[in-house]
């Protein structure tokens, strides 16, 4: 569930990334974000984290799913901004599209 | 004023953090580390065997232990083993009659030997001879009680830099113009900009954890530092106010009735269970045990609550029979009972602790990283002028000296507690002075030479500590990596593997800070490809 919480934020971050203007360039993929429009990708991103939310807080109930749920934003932030974005931005949108499903098969398994 | 709002924001966020910073770092690195108090705790006691016994099992122990050692105390107190300690730990107050006069010139230990503690094996019942030390208490303590200082100095400068702490994070907001825009922007390899970079990430991933956690860390303390209202309220007694605001069950002021055995403890557990619909039971306290009319107050375990309030539940221990439940809080006593627990996040099951504990981490990088940035900004100025200044090289000093020697601190505390003989005399306060002592020997090292080499001699210093904990462990201890990774014993396991991250990331840091080069200024880049094409054309010509 902590995976699939936090695959869902990460996915959500690159997506409203993919929505700023500076950002779609250091990534590969372009032509998948070439084709949908930047608004586009900030309602996905909101979306993903409403989802992420929701997930937390059936899972935890409403005193610590919240919580669960900023952190788990906390620490996809962090990993995107410090570790990928700078370093390893090939493996951005492979990472955003396997740890959700990651997350999900742990979740089911 | 001339300058418009949010530059004096800026210049208010420079400030209260660059003054409260240091101690701030020292404060945000015990907090951290106390999420993981208990885990470190165990690691620091490696001679602590497991728990295989039940709950209730462990709950005779204890009684039989204190009934032998403790008949004549006033009140017992016992928590019982847990996943993430498998030690029963008892306390008691004996009655003032056994309590000795201190002895001219020796130090008083805390309560004077009113208290008396034991940790106690659950699979034997027998007092463990564990080696002494503070574990993971000490950084609690630390965290805001500081050490060598009064207690309530040491609460009122930490209240002040929490305050100071919450100042900048408001004006941080309002002086970070472009929060979303840049809300992922972080630039290595570009001096200046990265450092901004670093220090604005890491503040607004990790912001809405950084303000909570700095605003419950005032509520926690928040009588102590505004107290007009309860002294308004009680003039005479504050006890009565702390006993109806934040008190659960009344304190029992009754005198001790005749000596009359007590009815089986495992049944008043089975009972506090079956009212609770099988919630655990976390330890209890007896008050007047061994007497007619002792009562015994059942703790419930934190579990999927916020607040720090945990139900209990009053028996009479003779009888047997359910006196009273602790009370329904009131909205206002609700609301400091969840930032409370907000604040220590005992509710944390290892997943959310583990992300507590980053955030945590993340708040320490975000204070180093704005004290270094202060300097990053600095320097330019003083290098224009062909010397560094005092204030620059002060706070240069200090930066070495906490950012880079407070991990080895940290490092050489646990080194402590393992080369240290186990039968020394206060062993426990060794400990702390090997703390305090090689944070000392490090923070002088840095004001000798306040340079770049000695950001990274330091780094590398504390990395080699961290990533050599394990070894040490391994030669002094059996409950080492060969062996608890093989018995799945994850807290010691998790706490060298731990270690061995923290290790590599400070060795990490220190190779970046040896092989860094300051960035060129644009006219610097000009002039050097001159040169290059210059030495090409002559190589060319010559050839």
């Amino acid at each position: 569930m902590m995976l699939l919480a936090l695959g869902l934020c990460f996915s959500a971050f690159v997506a409203l990334s993919l929505a700023t203007e500076k950002h779609p360039v250091a990534m590969q993929g372009r032509a998948l974000i070439a084709r949908v429009d930047r608004s586009a990708w900030r309602w996905v991103g909101w979306a993903l984290l409403a989802v992420a939310f929701a997930l937390s807080v059936s899972a935890r109930g409403w005193a610590l799913g919240p919580v669960l749920w900023l952190g788990a934003m906390t620490l996809a932030g962090i990993g995107l901004a410090f570790g990928l974005y700078p370093y390893r931005p090939r493996w951005i949108v492979p990472a955003a599209c396997l740890v959700p499903l990651l997350g999900a098969a742990g979740l089911l398994l | 004023m001339k300058q418009g709002f949010r530059q004096s924001m800026a210049w208010l966020h420079t400030w209260t953090g660059l003054l409260v910073g240091w101690l701030l770092l020292l404060i945000f690195m015990a907090g951290t580390a106390s999420y993981y108090r208990e885990e470190i705790s165990r690691w620091m006691r490696p001679e602590l065997p497991a728990s295989q016994v039940s709950a209730d099992v462990a709950a005779q122990r204890a009684v039989a232990f204190l009934q032998a050692n403790a008949a004549h105390a006033e009140t017992w107190f016992v928590t019982l083993p847990d996943a993430r300690n498998p030690a029963i730990r008892l306390f008691w107050r004996n009655p003032d009659s056994m309590v000795k006069p201190p002895v001219e010139g020796e130090r008083r230990r805390r309560g004077g030997g009113r208290f008396g503690e034991a940790t106690v094996d659950p699979n034997t019942g027998n007092a463990l001879e564990a080696r002494q030390t503070r574990g993971g208490d000490f950084f609690y303590r630390l965290h805001f009680d500081l050490h060598y200082l009064p207690v309530m100095w040491a609460r009122y400068l930490v209240g002040f830099c929490a305050m100071f702490m919450l100042v900048a994070i408001i004006t941080g907001v309002i002086t970070h113009k472009k929060i979303f825009k840049d809300f992922f922007t972080f630039r290595p390899e570009k001096g200046l900009r990265s450092w901004l970079d670093f220090h604005n990430v890491s503040a607004v991933m990790a912001l809405p954890y950084h303000a909570m956690i700095t605003y419950t860390g005032i509520v926690t303390l928040m009588v102590m530092y505004m107290p007009w209202g309860m002294k308004a309220a009680y003039p005479q007694d504050e006890n009565a106010f702390f006993s109806e605001a934040f008190g659960g069950l009344p304190e029992i002021t009754t005198e001790a009735g005749q000596r009359m055995p007590s009815a089986p403890v495992q049944r008043l557990l089975d009972s506090a269970r079956l009212q609770w619909n099988g919630a655990d039971v976390a330890g209890f306290s007896v008050v007047h045990p061994g007497a007619d009319n002792a009562v015994i107050d059942i703790r419930q375990r934190d579990g999927r609550r916020l607040s720090s309030e945990t139900p209990a539940l009053r028996y009479d221990m003779v009888r047997g029979t359910l006196l009273q439940h602790s009370p329904e809080a009131g909205a206002a006593t609700a609301t400091r009972g969840v930032m409370y627990g907000l604040h220590l996040a005992h509710f944390a099951d290892w997943g959310l602790r583990a992300l507590f504990f980053l955030s945590g981490l993340v708040g320490c990088l975000m204070v180093a990283s704005g004290v270094v940035l202060w300097a990053v900004k600095e320097r330019p100025k003083h290098a224009r002028q062909g010397r560094i200044g005092f204030g620059l090289r002060l706070v240069d000093a200090l930066n070495i000296g906490t950012v880079a020697g407070l991990p080895i601190a940290f490092a050489a505390y646990f080194w402590g507690n393992r080369l240290l003989p186990v039968g020394l005399q206060a062993r426990a306060e060794m400990e702390v002075s090997v703390f305090f002592y090689t944070w000392a020997a490090a923070l002088v090292a840095a004001f000798v030479w306040p340079r770049r080499a000695m950001w990274a001699v330091q780094l590398y210093a504390g990395a080699a500590m961290f990533a050599l904990l394990p070894v040490v462990n391994a030669l002094t201890t059996s409950a080492h990596l060969g062996i608890t990774l093989r018995t799945g014993d994850w807290v010691l396991a998790g706490f060298d593997l731990a270690m061995l991250a923290f290790g590599a990331m400070l060795a990490l840091c220190a190779w970046r800070m040896q092989h860094w080069q300051p960035p060129l200024s644009a006219a610097e880049k000009k002039k050097r490809a001159a040169a290059m094409a210059h030495a090409a054309k002559t190589a060319e010509a010559g050839a």
